[in-house]
């Protein structure tokens, strides 16, 4: 366990090292947050004027779901690095070393995960600029730990789809095929009020409405106790179910 | 240091990359694997490095079994594979520290090891840039000096000098001698470059369809082929036409092709040259080009990788590797990849063979680097030319030599 936890660290930090050398990432992080808040915010803006909009400003709305978005996009890239990492034999170089082989995922979701909580930090920071309303830091914070469980999740499963595919064209085609529908088919810009009944039965499985409600609710200061309960469960056993089918999947590729 | 029993792997489509394999390495030697794409080299190094189970059959690793002690297995070996697994987005230093966490040392045992490596393979002065600025020798270096962090006493060298220069080459050749002969390490090394594998090994085993033709010493090999080598270099159709008349003849011993070369061995070459060409001027086959050679490990190799005419008992039952190709039969493992692990192997082999051995003849010959393998180079070649010459020579004085020359002649004119 201690084994785990250390292998872990040593190679998140290596991902995260390399991260970090790519000036131009930071630069698209920074500016990708900013189209996405300027155009939707700008063109929704009289979305909210109409009867049965929840009370408050589009932006206010939206926030959540420039959030969400950017965790999807984010970690459907976890698995294309992982197979590049395959082809170009670093990861054969790790399994002849006594490495444990859950830290090899596990290192590689949790960096995904951190990455895509720096992003949402400027867009928070950015949104706040643009004049969304934050109730406090303390939510704030916590729904930071809402995106950390999502990102765990979705991008064990693109590493895990990316073992199962093998292939990264199928694997990017696969994780945009899924994004936008995942997104439509929550709360995510589209209040619940307006979906159809079948749509709204669906959220109810698809733990990126758990998690829009969930940092919502933390926004707006308007928090159910029960609602945030019910909504850390659901994204923690998601990311914990995620991240153990991705190691299955990668202990039974390598063997 | 290595033993395996009865390895056999099986892939799901059916494909035996492995078959009934038995080897035995000894503590300290360099033991030259051999073997054309597709034999099962690299599908038998996964398994040995426990990347890969074996369908059946039994392999130890520095006493430890495969199977049932795989970390034991791989604290004790080193692994350079094809594929330079080096992070090109780190430093030289970042990568070796991060191997030997992946092993678990502790940090201070790692800085000591770490700073020796880089003195060992003189990366000291590129320790801190990034690795992507590196060049390909340096790379390999590096990637060897990774496999050596944790102080193993068996490496694998899977092909490692392809793709680098004369110069980087004989540099790494040299490393490896001083692995092996300073700091004891037992060195299993594939390769296709078989120059390379003659200078540096103790032992060479040649690999075909997954098990072992032959175990022997580079010079025992080289002598189990007695006689000389006829090199005829035959244009299209003359080719097969020479080979089905040659087949026959008692005085030929054997006959082998490498891409438009029909290799005949025979017990004298220059007395052969003079039948030989009047045999195939009588039926009328051109002759581009002739020279004699002792046998080399080329001819070794080329025996007991399945491209043997003479042989009836052949592993292609007589018929020539290239018509199986062209029927498709090899096709499947050679380009459609069916043996898809081993991304290299998908190459068709002759077209490898082509790039590998004839290149680097080329290379060898435009060395000029100051290096002591220099010397090795100098001395083999000017042994070669010996060979060749002089029995050329004699043969220029025979009336057979004057009538292919005035026919070369006429044809240029």
């Amino acid at each position: 366990m201690v084994q785990l936890v250390s292998d872990t660290w040593y190679l998140f930090n290596k991902y995260l090292r390399i991260t970090l050398r790519m000036p131009m990432w930071a630069l698209f992080t920074i500016i990708q947050p900013l189209i996405w808040l300027l155009i939707f915010g700008q063109l929704f803006k009289n979305m909210a004027s109409l009867p049965g909009f929840p009370q408050g400003r589009y932006m206010d709305f939206f926030l959540p779901g420039a959030v969400i978005m950017t965790v999807l996009f984010g970690t459907s890239w976890s698995g294309v690095s992982l197979l590049r990492e395959i082809n170009f034999g670093t990861v054969e170089k790790m399994l002849v070393t006594p490495v444990s082989r859950v830290s090899i995922v596990m290192s590689r979701v949790i960096h995904t995960a951190v990455t895509v909580i720096i992003q949402c930090l400027i867009i928070m920071i950015i949104a706040i600029i643009f004049g969304a309303s934050v109730s406090g830091v303390k939510g704030a914070l916590l729904s930071l730990v809402i995106v950390f469980l999502l990102s765990l999740g979705f991008s064990g499963i693109s590493n895990g789809l990316a073992m199962w595919l093998k292939r990264e064209e199928p694997l990017v085609m696969l994780g945009n095929m899924m994004t936008l529908p995942l997104m439509f088919l929550s709360s995510a810009m589209v209040p619940k009020s307006f979906m159809p009944e079948w749509i709204r039965v669906i959220t109810k499985i698809n733990p990126i409405d758990y998690a829009v409600e969930a940092i919502r609710a933390f926004y707006s200061g308007g928090v159910s106790l029960q609602a945030i309960l019910v909504g850390f469960l659901f994204l923690s056993l998601f990311a914990v179910t995620a991240i153990s089918w991705a190691t299955e999947m990668f202990m039974n590729q390598s063997e | 240091m290595i033993k395996t029993e009865n390895l056999t792997k099986t892939f799901s489509s059916g494909t035996k990359a492995v078959d009934n394999l038995n080897i035995n390495v000894e503590d300290g030697e360099i033991f030259g694997f051999l073997g054309p794409n597709g034999a099962g080299k690299s599908t038998t190094i996964k398994i040995l490095t426990t990347l890969s189970r074996p369908t059946s059959g039994q392999a130890w690793v520095g006493g430890h079994n495969v199977l049932t002690e795989p970390v034991k297995v791989r604290c004790s070996i080193g692994y350079v594979a094809q594929e330079t697994g080096i992070d090109y987005f780190l430093t030289g230093r970042e990568n070796l520290v991060l191997q030997g966490r992946l092993y678990r040392m502790d940090g201070k045992a790692i800085n000591r090891r770490v700073d020796e490596l880089l003195e060992l393979f003189s990366i000291k002065d590129n320790a801190d840039q990034l690795v992507s600025t590196y060049s390909g020798g340096m790379r390999r270096k590096l990637d060897i000096a990774t496999a050596l962090i944790h102080n193993p006493r068996l490496i694998f060298l899977d092909e490692p000098t392809l793709g680098l220069d004369p110069h980087s080459r004989s540099q790494l050749w040299n490393y490896i001698r001083m692995l092996n002969s300073e700091l004891k390490v037992t060195i299993f090394l594939t390769t296709h470059y078989l120059d390379e594998a003659d200078k540096l090994s103790n032992r060479i085993g040649i690999l075909h369809k997954g098990s072992i033709k032959i175990i022997d010493t580079p010079d025992k090999l080289k002598d189990s082929i007695r006689g000389d080598s006829v090199n005829l270099e035959l244009k299209g159709s003359a080719k097969d036409k020479a080979i089905s008349i040659l087949k026959g003849d008692s005085k030929v011993k054997e006959i082998l092709l490498e891409n438009d070369h029909v290799r005949v061995y025979v017990n004298n070459g220059s007395e052969a040259i003079q039948w030989l060409m009047k045999l195939l001027n009588q039926n009328g086959i051109d002759v581009s080009s002739l020279s004699i050679s002792r046998p080399s490990l080329d001819d070794v190799y080329l025996k007991y990788s399945g491209a043997s005419f003479k042989e009836g008992d052949s592993a292609e039952g007589g018929e020539p590797w290239w018509a199986k190709w062209q029927k498709g039969g090899w096709g499947k493992n050679w380009k459609g990849g069916e043996d898809s692990n081993d991304k290299n192997e998908a190459v068709g082999w002759d077209q490898n063979w082509t790039k590998g051995e004839w290149e680097m003849e080329q290379d060898d010959k435009q060395e000029v680097t100051a290096d002591k393998d220099k010397e090795d180079i100098k001395d083999k070649e000017n042994k070669e030319e010996e060979n060749i010459e002089e029995p050329w020579k004699k043969w220029q004085g025979t009336p057979e030599a004057a009538e292919w020359w005035s026919k070369q002649g006429k044809k240029e004119g």
